[in-house]
Protein backbone atom coordinates (compact mmCIF):
# COMPACT_ATOMS: atom_id res chain seq x y z
CA UNK A 1 0.00 0.00 0.00
CA UNK A 2 1.36 3.66 -0.58
CA UNK A 3 0.24 5.93 1.76
CA UNK A 4 0.87 9.96 1.45
CA UNK A 5 3.50 11.38 4.24
CA UNK A 6 2.14 11.92 7.70
CA UNK A 7 2.12 15.98 7.03
CA UNK A 8 -0.80 15.18 4.65
CA UNK A 9 -3.22 14.24 7.32
CA UNK A 10 -2.77 17.59 8.60
CA UNK A 11 -1.65 20.23 5.69
CA UNK A 12 -5.23 20.56 3.95
CA UNK A 13 -5.28 22.53 0.81
CA UNK A 14 -6.97 26.31 0.25
CA UNK A 15 -10.12 26.38 -0.58
CA UNK A 16 -10.32 30.19 -1.33
CA UNK A 17 -7.53 32.81 -1.40
CA UNK A 18 -4.82 30.22 -2.46
CA UNK A 19 -1.50 31.38 -2.34
CA UNK A 20 -2.57 34.63 -0.35
CA UNK A 21 -1.66 35.30 3.17
CA UNK A 22 -5.68 34.99 3.54
CA UNK A 23 -6.04 31.53 2.35
CA UNK A 24 -8.55 29.94 3.76
CA UNK A 25 -8.23 25.88 4.24
CA UNK A 26 -10.19 23.52 6.71
CA UNK A 27 -8.07 24.46 9.26
CA UNK A 28 -9.03 28.21 9.18
CA UNK A 29 -12.99 27.15 8.49
CA UNK A 30 -13.10 25.35 12.11
CA UNK A 31 -11.16 28.47 13.99
CA UNK A 32 -14.05 30.66 12.17
CA UNK A 33 -16.43 27.47 13.48
CA UNK A 34 -15.06 27.65 17.43
CA UNK A 35 -15.72 31.80 17.20
CA UNK A 36 -19.17 31.33 15.97
CA UNK A 37 -19.72 28.86 18.19
CA UNK A 38 -18.92 30.41 21.05
CA UNK A 39 -20.66 33.40 20.25
CA UNK A 40 -23.93 31.87 20.00
CA UNK A 41 -23.66 29.79 23.02
CA UNK A 42 -23.02 33.24 25.03
CA UNK A 43 -25.62 35.18 23.35
CA UNK A 44 -27.85 32.27 24.16
CA UNK A 45 -27.08 32.06 27.59
CA UNK A 46 -26.93 35.82 27.98
CA UNK A 47 -30.76 36.39 27.34
CA UNK A 48 -32.75 37.41 30.21
CA UNK A 49 -33.92 34.41 32.29
CA UNK A 50 -37.02 34.04 35.00
CA UNK A 51 -36.17 30.58 35.42
CA UNK A 52 -33.93 30.14 38.60
CA UNK A 53 -32.39 26.67 37.39
CA UNK A 54 -30.34 26.74 34.24
CA UNK A 55 -31.15 24.54 31.16
CA UNK A 56 -29.82 23.62 27.98
CA UNK A 57 -27.22 26.04 26.36
CA UNK A 58 -27.35 28.31 29.88
CA UNK A 59 -26.31 25.47 31.99
CA UNK A 60 -22.93 25.34 29.71
CA UNK A 61 -22.04 28.63 29.35
CA UNK A 62 -22.40 29.27 33.24
CA UNK A 63 -21.04 25.63 34.27
CA UNK A 64 -17.54 27.02 31.68
CA UNK A 65 -17.64 30.38 33.05
CA UNK A 66 -18.24 28.60 37.16
CA UNK A 67 -15.20 26.36 36.07
CA UNK A 68 -13.21 28.94 35.18
CA UNK A 69 -13.42 30.68 37.91
CA UNK A 70 -13.34 28.38 40.35
CA UNK A 71 -10.76 25.83 38.70
CA UNK A 72 -8.53 28.16 37.40
CA UNK A 73 -8.64 31.45 38.34
CA UNK A 74 -9.49 31.54 42.51
CA UNK A 75 -6.87 28.27 42.42
CA UNK A 76 -3.77 30.11 40.55
CA UNK A 77 -4.42 34.11 40.96
CA UNK A 78 -6.97 34.42 43.40
CA UNK A 79 -9.88 37.28 43.48
CA UNK A 80 -7.59 39.64 41.64
CA UNK A 81 -7.75 37.73 38.86
CA UNK A 82 -11.25 37.79 38.23
CA UNK A 83 -10.37 40.43 35.38
CA UNK A 84 -9.01 37.84 33.24
CA UNK A 85 -11.88 36.05 33.53
CA UNK A 86 -13.25 37.13 29.80
CA UNK A 87 -9.63 36.58 28.46
CA UNK A 88 -9.43 32.82 30.04
CA UNK A 89 -12.49 32.33 29.40
CA UNK A 90 -12.35 33.13 25.59
CA UNK A 91 -8.92 31.04 25.23
CA UNK A 92 -10.71 28.10 27.27
CA UNK A 93 -13.95 27.71 24.53
CA UNK A 94 -11.70 28.88 21.91
CA UNK A 95 -9.24 26.10 22.16
CA UNK A 96 -11.69 23.58 23.43
CA UNK A 97 -13.91 23.94 20.49
CA UNK A 98 -10.96 23.73 17.79
CA UNK A 99 -10.07 20.38 19.19
CA UNK A 100 -13.52 18.72 19.75
CA UNK A 101 -13.12 18.77 15.62
CA UNK A 102 -10.95 15.81 15.92
CA UNK A 103 -13.95 13.44 16.52
CA UNK A 104 -16.98 15.07 14.94
CA UNK A 105 -17.91 13.54 11.64
CA UNK A 106 -17.56 15.24 8.72
CA UNK A 107 -14.88 16.88 10.22
CA UNK A 108 -12.53 15.09 11.85
CA UNK A 109 -9.81 17.10 12.21
CA UNK A 110 -8.21 19.26 15.23
CA UNK A 111 -7.25 22.40 14.35
CA UNK A 112 -4.63 22.98 17.32
CA UNK A 113 -2.77 20.25 15.12
CA UNK A 114 -1.62 22.81 13.13
CA UNK A 115 1.01 25.08 15.16
CA UNK A 116 -0.54 28.24 14.09
CA UNK A 117 -3.19 28.88 16.94
CA UNK A 118 -1.14 27.11 19.64
CA UNK A 119 2.42 29.18 18.69
CA UNK A 120 0.01 32.55 18.45
CA UNK A 121 -1.94 32.08 22.03
CA UNK A 122 1.77 31.03 23.46
CA UNK A 123 2.92 33.93 22.12
CA UNK A 124 0.31 36.30 23.42
CA UNK A 125 0.31 34.69 26.97
CA UNK A 126 4.50 35.27 26.57
CA UNK A 127 3.23 39.44 26.25
CA UNK A 128 0.27 39.14 28.77
CA UNK A 129 2.19 37.59 31.97
CA UNK A 130 5.47 39.72 31.23
CA UNK A 131 3.57 42.71 30.88
CA UNK A 132 1.27 42.00 33.61
CA UNK A 133 4.58 41.08 35.94
CA UNK A 134 6.34 44.50 34.77
CA UNK A 135 3.41 46.37 35.99
CA UNK A 136 2.76 45.04 39.35
CA UNK A 137 6.31 44.62 40.10
CA UNK A 138 8.03 47.27 38.01
CA UNK A 139 10.75 45.97 35.36
CA UNK A 140 13.69 45.79 38.04
CA UNK A 141 11.65 44.14 40.81
CA UNK A 142 9.79 41.52 38.13
CA UNK A 143 13.73 40.62 37.01
CA UNK A 144 14.84 40.13 40.26
CA UNK A 145 12.04 37.76 41.40
CA UNK A 146 12.06 36.53 38.00
CA UNK A 147 16.13 35.31 37.91
CA UNK A 148 16.87 35.50 41.54
CA UNK A 149 13.84 33.67 43.21
CA UNK A 150 14.71 33.72 47.35
CA UNK A 151 15.25 30.91 48.70
CA UNK A 152 18.46 28.92 47.57
CA UNK A 153 21.72 29.83 49.08
CA UNK A 154 23.34 32.93 46.90
CA UNK A 155 26.31 30.59 45.17
CA UNK A 156 23.46 28.29 43.54
CA UNK A 157 22.24 31.44 41.55
CA UNK A 158 25.35 30.62 39.30
CA UNK A 159 23.03 27.94 38.33
CA UNK A 160 19.64 29.02 38.69
CA UNK A 161 19.74 32.11 37.29
CA UNK A 162 20.78 30.49 34.01
CA UNK A 163 17.77 28.17 34.35
CA UNK A 164 15.19 30.47 35.62
CA UNK A 165 16.02 32.80 32.58
CA UNK A 166 15.63 29.90 30.31
CA UNK A 167 12.38 28.53 31.69
CA UNK A 168 10.48 31.07 32.13
CA UNK A 169 11.34 33.70 29.23
CA UNK A 170 12.28 31.03 26.65
CA UNK A 171 10.54 27.25 27.39
CA UNK A 172 7.48 28.64 28.87
CA UNK A 173 5.92 29.58 25.54
CA UNK A 174 7.03 27.12 23.60
CA UNK A 175 6.28 24.33 26.30
CA UNK A 176 2.91 26.02 26.22
CA UNK A 177 2.35 25.21 22.41
CA UNK A 178 4.05 22.28 21.87
CA UNK A 179 1.61 20.45 24.37
CA UNK A 180 -1.36 21.27 22.97
CA UNK A 181 -0.10 20.73 19.43
CA UNK A 182 1.60 17.99 19.92
CA UNK A 183 -0.84 15.99 22.00
CA UNK A 184 -3.93 16.93 18.90
CA UNK A 185 -1.40 15.75 16.63
CA UNK A 186 -0.68 12.36 18.38
CA UNK A 187 -4.85 12.33 18.76
CA UNK A 188 -5.63 12.67 15.45
CA UNK A 189 -2.28 9.92 14.18
CA UNK A 190 -4.06 7.63 16.42
CA UNK A 191 -7.63 7.99 15.39
CA UNK A 192 -6.57 7.91 11.76
CA UNK A 193 -4.99 4.75 12.50
CA UNK A 194 -7.42 2.89 14.12
CA UNK A 195 -9.69 3.82 11.28
CA UNK A 196 -7.17 3.15 8.51
CA UNK A 197 -6.58 -0.37 10.59
CA UNK A 198 -10.58 -0.96 10.55
CA UNK A 199 -10.90 -0.17 7.05
CA UNK A 200 -8.27 -2.37 5.99
CA UNK A 201 -9.16 -5.32 7.90
CA UNK A 202 -12.66 -4.89 6.95
CA UNK A 203 -11.80 -4.95 2.63
CA UNK A 204 -9.49 -7.81 3.19
CA UNK A 205 -12.41 -9.75 4.52
CA UNK A 206 -12.35 -13.32 5.90
CA UNK A 207 -10.49 -12.99 8.90
CA UNK A 208 -10.34 -9.48 8.53
CA UNK A 209 -14.16 -8.88 9.09
CA UNK A 210 -13.57 -10.11 12.92
CA UNK A 211 -10.82 -8.35 13.06
CA UNK A 212 -12.11 -5.16 12.11
CA UNK A 213 -15.28 -5.99 13.83
CA UNK A 214 -13.93 -7.06 17.58
CA UNK A 215 -10.45 -5.35 17.82
CA UNK A 216 -9.82 -1.77 15.46
CA UNK A 217 -13.16 -0.33 15.38
CA UNK A 218 -13.89 -1.13 19.26
CA UNK A 219 -10.80 0.33 19.89
CA UNK A 220 -11.23 3.45 17.31
CA UNK A 221 -14.51 3.71 19.03
CA UNK A 222 -12.51 3.97 22.68
CA UNK A 223 -9.75 6.48 21.22
CA UNK A 224 -13.01 8.74 20.55
CA UNK A 225 -13.96 8.61 23.83
CA UNK A 226 -10.49 9.09 25.02
CA UNK A 227 -9.94 11.96 22.57
CA UNK A 228 -12.90 13.70 23.56
CA UNK A 229 -11.43 13.81 27.60
CA UNK A 230 -8.15 15.10 25.78
CA UNK A 231 -9.74 17.26 24.05
CA UNK A 232 -11.15 19.48 27.06
CA UNK A 233 -8.12 18.45 29.41
CA UNK A 234 -5.88 19.95 26.59
CA UNK A 235 -8.15 23.17 26.47
CA UNK A 236 -7.91 23.15 30.41
CA UNK A 237 -3.75 22.61 30.72
CA UNK A 238 -3.38 25.60 28.71
CA UNK A 239 -6.19 27.89 29.95
CA UNK A 240 -4.83 27.06 33.73
CA UNK A 241 -1.26 27.44 32.90
CA UNK A 242 -1.61 31.06 31.48
CA UNK A 243 -3.45 31.82 34.78
CA UNK A 244 -0.83 30.16 36.87
CA UNK A 245 1.86 32.20 34.58
CA UNK A 246 -0.16 35.16 34.77
CA UNK A 247 -0.22 34.62 39.03
CA UNK A 248 3.62 34.03 39.05
CA UNK A 249 4.10 37.60 37.65
CA UNK A 250 1.19 39.46 40.20
CA UNK A 251 2.68 37.93 42.95
CA UNK A 252 6.46 37.36 42.83
CA UNK A 253 7.64 34.54 45.42
CA UNK A 254 8.36 35.95 49.25
CA UNK B 1 -31.53 38.23 20.22
CA UNK B 2 -33.13 39.94 17.61
CA UNK B 3 -34.99 38.16 14.36
CA UNK B 4 -31.67 40.04 12.27
CA UNK B 5 -28.72 38.65 14.59
CA UNK B 6 -30.56 35.20 14.70
CA UNK B 7 -30.13 35.33 10.64
CA UNK B 8 -26.88 36.37 10.43
CA UNK B 9 -26.00 33.61 13.20
CA UNK B 10 -28.00 31.02 10.84
CA UNK B 11 -26.47 32.69 7.64
CA UNK B 12 -22.82 32.34 9.25
CA UNK B 13 -23.66 28.80 10.60
CA UNK B 14 -24.19 27.42 7.29
CA UNK B 15 -21.87 29.21 5.45
CA UNK B 16 -19.05 27.65 7.85
CA UNK B 17 -20.56 24.36 7.62
CA UNK B 18 -21.41 24.44 4.09
CA UNK B 19 -16.97 25.53 3.96
CA UNK B 20 -16.31 22.53 6.05
CA UNK B 21 -17.72 20.08 3.86
CA UNK B 22 -16.68 20.83 1.37
CA UNK B 23 -12.70 20.40 3.02
CA UNK B 24 -13.90 17.38 4.45
CA UNK B 25 -11.79 13.87 3.83
CA UNK B 26 -14.03 13.60 1.06
CA UNK B 27 -13.81 16.62 -0.88
CA UNK B 28 -9.81 17.37 -0.20
CA UNK B 29 -7.18 15.55 -2.23
CA UNK B 30 -3.68 15.56 -0.75
CA UNK B 31 -0.96 14.76 -3.29
CA UNK B 32 0.43 11.49 -3.28
CA UNK B 33 4.09 10.42 -4.20
CA UNK B 34 2.93 8.79 -7.08
CA UNK B 35 0.99 11.21 -8.28
CA UNK B 36 4.00 13.80 -7.71
CA UNK B 37 6.29 11.87 -9.69
CA UNK B 38 3.84 11.66 -12.39
CA UNK B 39 3.66 15.39 -12.82
CA UNK B 40 7.76 16.12 -12.43
CA UNK B 41 7.85 12.87 -15.15
CA UNK B 42 5.05 15.49 -16.93
CA UNK B 43 6.56 19.06 -16.68
CA UNK B 44 10.09 16.92 -18.02
CA UNK B 45 8.39 15.92 -21.18
CA UNK B 46 6.67 18.99 -21.58
CA UNK B 47 9.52 20.73 -21.00
CA UNK B 48 11.20 19.08 -24.25
CA UNK B 49 13.74 16.83 -22.21
CA UNK B 50 13.18 12.81 -21.29
CA UNK B 51 15.10 10.88 -18.91
CA UNK B 52 17.33 9.73 -21.73
CA UNK B 53 18.01 12.99 -22.50
CA UNK B 54 18.79 13.67 -18.46
CA UNK B 55 21.76 10.56 -18.55
CA UNK B 56 22.63 12.09 -21.72
CA UNK B 57 23.36 15.52 -20.15
CA UNK B 58 25.66 14.10 -17.68
CA UNK B 59 25.58 13.28 -13.85
CA UNK B 60 24.37 16.73 -12.73
CA UNK B 61 21.67 16.99 -14.76
CA UNK B 62 20.44 13.52 -13.14
CA UNK B 63 21.36 14.30 -10.02
CA UNK B 64 19.47 17.79 -10.19
CA UNK B 65 16.24 15.96 -11.08
CA UNK B 66 16.74 13.10 -8.56
CA UNK B 67 16.34 15.95 -5.72
CA UNK B 68 13.57 17.05 -7.62
CA UNK B 69 11.85 13.68 -7.16
CA UNK B 70 13.37 13.61 -3.47
CA UNK B 71 10.75 16.29 -2.87
CA UNK B 72 8.04 14.10 -3.76
CA UNK B 73 8.96 11.91 -0.35
CA UNK B 74 9.21 15.00 2.03
CA UNK B 75 6.63 15.72 4.06
CA UNK B 76 4.96 19.06 4.67
CA UNK B 77 6.49 20.55 8.07
CA UNK B 78 4.13 20.00 10.87
CA UNK B 79 5.19 22.54 13.55
CA UNK B 80 6.23 24.99 11.18
CA UNK B 81 2.93 27.36 11.42
CA UNK B 82 1.83 28.70 8.42
CA UNK B 83 1.22 32.45 8.12
CA UNK B 84 -2.37 32.56 6.51
CA UNK B 85 -2.91 29.96 9.82
CA UNK B 86 -1.44 32.44 12.23
CA UNK B 87 -3.58 35.47 10.70
CA UNK B 88 -6.88 33.65 10.71
CA UNK B 89 -6.30 31.75 14.00
CA UNK B 90 -5.08 35.15 15.97
CA UNK B 91 -7.37 37.08 14.41
CA UNK B 92 -10.47 34.99 15.43
CA UNK B 93 -9.13 34.62 19.04
CA UNK B 94 -8.92 38.25 19.04
CA UNK B 95 -12.72 39.11 17.38
CA UNK B 96 -14.33 36.06 20.12
CA UNK B 97 -12.05 37.85 22.52
CA UNK B 98 -13.23 41.62 21.51
CA UNK B 99 -16.75 39.85 21.55
CA UNK B 100 -16.37 38.28 25.23
CA UNK B 101 -15.09 41.29 26.64
CA UNK B 102 -18.09 43.59 24.86
CA UNK B 103 -21.07 41.15 25.31
CA UNK B 104 -21.10 37.62 25.78
CA UNK B 105 -18.96 37.86 29.30
CA UNK B 106 -20.75 40.67 31.01
CA UNK B 107 -24.52 38.92 30.07
CA UNK B 108 -23.46 35.77 31.36
CA UNK B 109 -21.93 36.91 34.06
CA UNK B 110 -24.86 39.45 34.72
CA UNK B 111 -27.16 36.62 34.72
CA UNK B 112 -25.37 34.51 37.26
CA UNK B 113 -25.09 37.61 39.32
CA UNK B 114 -28.99 38.39 38.66
CA UNK B 115 -29.79 34.72 40.25
CA UNK B 116 -27.74 34.61 42.57
CA UNK B 117 -29.13 37.90 44.30
CA UNK B 118 -32.59 36.76 43.37
CA UNK B 119 -31.62 33.52 45.35
CA UNK B 120 -30.39 35.59 48.51
CA UNK B 121 -33.08 37.83 48.13
CA UNK B 122 -35.49 34.67 48.30
CA UNK B 123 -32.99 33.42 51.34
CA UNK B 124 -33.74 36.96 53.02
CA UNK B 125 -37.43 37.06 52.52
CA UNK B 126 -38.10 33.21 53.61
CA UNK B 127 -36.06 34.22 56.69
CA UNK B 128 -37.73 37.09 57.82
CA UNK B 129 -40.97 34.72 56.77
CA UNK B 130 -39.78 32.71 59.58
CA UNK B 131 -38.74 35.38 62.05
CA UNK B 132 -41.70 36.43 61.79
CA UNK B 133 -43.98 33.03 61.65
CA UNK B 134 -41.82 32.28 65.58
CA UNK B 135 -43.08 35.66 66.78
CA UNK B 136 -47.04 35.09 65.85
CA UNK B 137 -46.33 31.68 67.29
CA UNK B 138 -45.01 32.87 70.49
CA UNK B 139 -47.76 36.05 70.62
CA UNK B 140 -49.89 33.03 70.57
CA UNK B 141 -48.72 31.01 73.14
CA UNK B 142 -48.57 33.94 75.33
CA UNK B 143 -51.90 34.57 74.55
CA UNK B 144 -53.17 31.29 75.08
CA UNK B 145 -51.04 31.15 78.34
CA UNK B 146 -52.82 34.62 79.54
CA UNK B 147 -56.05 32.89 78.67
CA UNK B 148 -55.52 29.57 80.74
CA UNK B 149 -54.76 32.12 83.99
CA UNK B 150 -58.15 33.60 82.76
CA UNK B 151 -59.59 30.86 82.86
CA UNK B 152 -58.23 29.45 86.20
CA UNK B 153 -59.00 32.84 87.92
CA UNK B 154 -62.23 32.78 86.92
CA UNK B 155 -62.91 29.16 87.87
CA UNK B 156 -61.48 30.31 91.07
CA UNK B 157 -63.66 33.68 91.61
CA UNK B 158 -66.53 31.14 90.55
CA UNK B 159 -66.06 28.47 93.09
CA UNK B 160 -65.23 30.87 95.58
CA UNK B 161 -68.88 32.88 94.87
CA UNK B 162 -70.04 29.67 95.12
CA UNK B 163 -68.62 29.26 98.35
CA UNK B 164 -70.52 32.29 99.37
CA UNK B 165 -73.35 31.97 98.06
CA UNK B 166 -73.61 28.44 99.90
CA UNK B 167 -72.38 30.16 103.03
CA UNK B 168 -74.95 32.60 102.96
CA UNK B 169 -77.79 30.29 102.27
CA UNK B 170 -76.83 28.13 105.38
CA UNK B 171 -76.65 30.82 107.32
CA UNK B 172 -79.95 32.08 106.18
CA UNK B 173 -81.80 28.75 106.04
CA UNK B 174 -79.99 28.77 109.97
CA UNK B 175 -81.60 31.97 110.99
CA UNK B 176 -84.72 31.39 108.97
CA UNK B 177 -84.86 28.15 111.19
CA UNK B 178 -84.22 30.32 114.59
CA UNK B 179 -86.48 32.53 113.54
CA UNK B 180 -89.32 30.16 112.81
CA UNK B 181 -88.56 28.31 115.94
CA UNK B 182 -88.60 31.71 118.21
CA UNK B 183 -92.01 32.60 116.02
CA UNK B 184 -93.48 29.45 117.33
CA UNK B 185 -92.24 29.37 121.16
CA UNK B 186 -93.57 33.04 121.01
CA UNK B 187 -96.96 31.34 119.41
CA UNK B 188 -97.04 28.70 122.30
CA UNK B 189 -96.52 31.01 124.83
CA UNK B 190 -99.32 33.27 123.61
CA UNK B 191 -101.59 30.55 123.17
CA UNK B 192 -100.96 29.13 126.48
CA UNK B 193 -101.14 32.75 128.03
CA UNK B 194 -104.30 33.07 125.73
CA UNK B 195 -105.43 29.30 126.97
CA UNK B 196 -104.72 30.70 130.65
CA UNK B 197 -106.74 33.77 130.65
CA UNK B 198 -109.29 31.90 128.82
CA UNK B 199 -109.82 29.52 131.33
CA UNK B 200 -108.87 31.66 134.13
CA UNK B 201 -112.50 33.31 133.01
CA UNK B 202 -114.55 30.65 132.33
CA UNK B 203 -112.72 29.33 135.85
CA UNK B 204 -113.94 32.03 137.56
CA UNK B 205 -117.44 32.22 136.08
CA UNK B 206 -117.89 29.11 136.97
CA UNK B 207 -116.35 29.48 140.28
CA UNK B 208 -118.80 32.32 140.83
CA UNK B 209 -121.55 30.59 140.26
CA UNK B 210 -121.00 28.09 142.18
CA UNK B 211 -119.59 29.80 145.23
CA UNK B 212 -123.18 31.63 144.61
CA UNK B 213 -124.57 28.75 144.81
CA UNK B 214 -123.22 27.17 147.94
CA UNK B 215 -122.64 30.25 150.63
CA UNK B 216 -126.00 32.21 149.32
CA UNK B 217 -124.17 35.20 150.91
CA UNK B 218 -124.29 37.88 148.05
CA UNK B 219 -120.94 39.29 147.60
CA UNK B 220 -120.77 42.01 145.05
CA UNK B 221 -119.10 40.89 142.33
CA UNK B 222 -116.22 42.89 142.20
CA UNK B 223 -115.49 41.49 145.87
CA UNK B 224 -115.75 38.09 143.82
CA UNK B 225 -113.42 38.40 141.19
CA UNK B 226 -110.95 39.63 143.29
CA UNK B 227 -110.99 36.52 145.21
CA UNK B 228 -111.13 34.19 142.22
CA UNK B 229 -108.02 35.71 140.62
CA UNK B 230 -105.87 35.73 144.26
CA UNK B 231 -107.43 31.57 143.77
CA UNK B 232 -106.13 31.30 140.76
CA UNK B 233 -103.11 33.13 140.85
CA UNK B 234 -102.36 30.69 143.93
CA UNK B 235 -103.18 28.25 141.64
CA UNK B 236 -101.19 29.55 138.89
CA UNK B 237 -97.84 30.01 141.13
CA UNK B 238 -98.12 26.21 142.19
CA UNK B 239 -98.11 25.41 138.76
Amino acid sequence: MNFPPVGSLFDWPSIWFEGTFFAINKTVLIYIGSVIITMVIFLLAGRRRETLVPSGIQHVAESGVTFIEESVVMQTIGPEGKKFMPFLTTMFFFIFFSNITEVIPVIQLPANSRMAVPATLAALVWLIYNVVGIRSQGFFGYMKNSLFPPGPPKALYIIVTPIELVSTFLVRPFSLAIRLWANMVAGHLLLVTFAILSATMWAAGGLGYAGALFLSWPMLILMIGFEILVSFLQAFIFTILTAVYIGGSMHPEH
Amino acid sequence: MTRRTRYIGWALGLGVAAGLFTASPAAAVPETIGSCVFEKLVELEESGSSLEALEEEGEEAVVAFSDDLEKCVEAPSLIIPEIDEIIWGGSAFLVLFAFMVWKGFPAVQGAMNARAEKIAADLDAADQAKTEAARIKSDHEAELAGAKAEAARLIDEARGQAEQVKADLVARANEEVAEMRARAAADAEAARNQALADLRGDVSEIAIGAAERVIRTNLDHDTQRALVDAYIDEVAGRG
